[in-house]
């Protein structure tokens, strides 16, 4: 099947490439991630109860969607959202436990344990957008650009999708993810 | 530090409003809808763990819920009737 990628994100601790262009880098103080929230004057209060793989998610879908330009929030079903990792939500599994370790202090956080699973991030950017298209988060063993083109165009392949953000979204930690999402076109 | 103070520096710690500072919230102002701070369902669980961790207080019956958490004022009016720690 022929696809063309129209735009691609790559988000790490250190630096932000938009289109294969360095457009920011970290700086000292607050986390990168919110440091790009505020720069870009994102202005969703959702975004400080996200853990840190929907923040990536989130940012690095934010500053693609910007790329692609046009008018954003227009509802419609012809786009996909397919995002990969392999550690799942590792991260926020690792902060609930933490809720539930001490049976002297046995607090289960509702919004810590809402981010247990990794499809939140796709469900977080298609609610977000309008999406009201395929969306899937699949689990790797490792990173594999075969299998996550594979998946983007089986996608491609229903009677409705002609556009899918898809994407690798790793998040272990405040210190350590990456996000190398792309917009792709039958 | 005054009940409802205190308790609106606990909400913002606890439910992530981090660009709000304890004055921005108008103690008779409703938490729920669009004329409020704009919490969800998830907040509200978050809400009861708060009470019961910091007050020692469990609702059981989740219709009170409607009442107590209407605002600031009403969880700490609530919270000095029924508080055991």
């Amino acid at each position: 099947m022929e696809t063309m990628v129209t735009h691609r994100v790559k988000l790490t601790p250190e630096c932000l490439e938009v289109d294969g262009q360095r457009v920011a880098e970290a700086v000292a103080g607050e986390s990168f991630l919110m440091q790009l929230y505020r720069k870009y004057g994102m202005g969703y209060p959702k975004f400080f109860k996200m853990d840190v793989l929907c923040r990536v998610g989130f940012i690095a879908s934010e500053l693609l969607l910007a790329a692609e330009g046009g008018e954003r929030f227009v509802p419609r079903a012809d786009r996909a959202v397919i995002l990969f990792n392999r550690n799942t939500s590792l991260h926020a599994d690792r902060s609930f436990q933490a809720t539930i370790a001490d049976a002297e202090d046995f607090y289960p956080s509702p919004s810590v344990f809402v981010y247990t699973l990794p499809n939140i991030v796709t469900g977080e950017i298609a609610i977000r957008n309008k999406y009201h298209g395929e969306s899937e988060f699949i689990l790797l063993p490792e990173k594999s650009e075969t299998a996550m083109n594979q998946a983007v165009e089986r996608a491609l392949m229903d009677k409705e999708t002609t556009s899918v953000l898809a994407g690798w979204v790793e998040a272990l930690s405040e210190e350590e993810y990456e996000a190398e999402m792309e917009l792709v076109s039958s | 530090m005054e009940l409802t103070e205190e308790l609106k520096t606990k909400m913002i710690e606890v439910l992530n409003l981090e660009e709000m500072t304890p004055a921005d919230i108008d103690e008779n102002a409703p938490l729920f809808g669009d004329e409020g701070l704009g919490l969800d369902s998830i907040d509200v669980l978050e809400l009861i763990v708060l009470l019961e961790r910091n007050y020692g207080i469990k609702i059981a019956d989740p219709k009170q819920g409607k009442e107590i958490f209407a605002s600031v004022r009403t969880m700490a009016d609530y919270v000095a009737a029924n508080r055991t720690k």
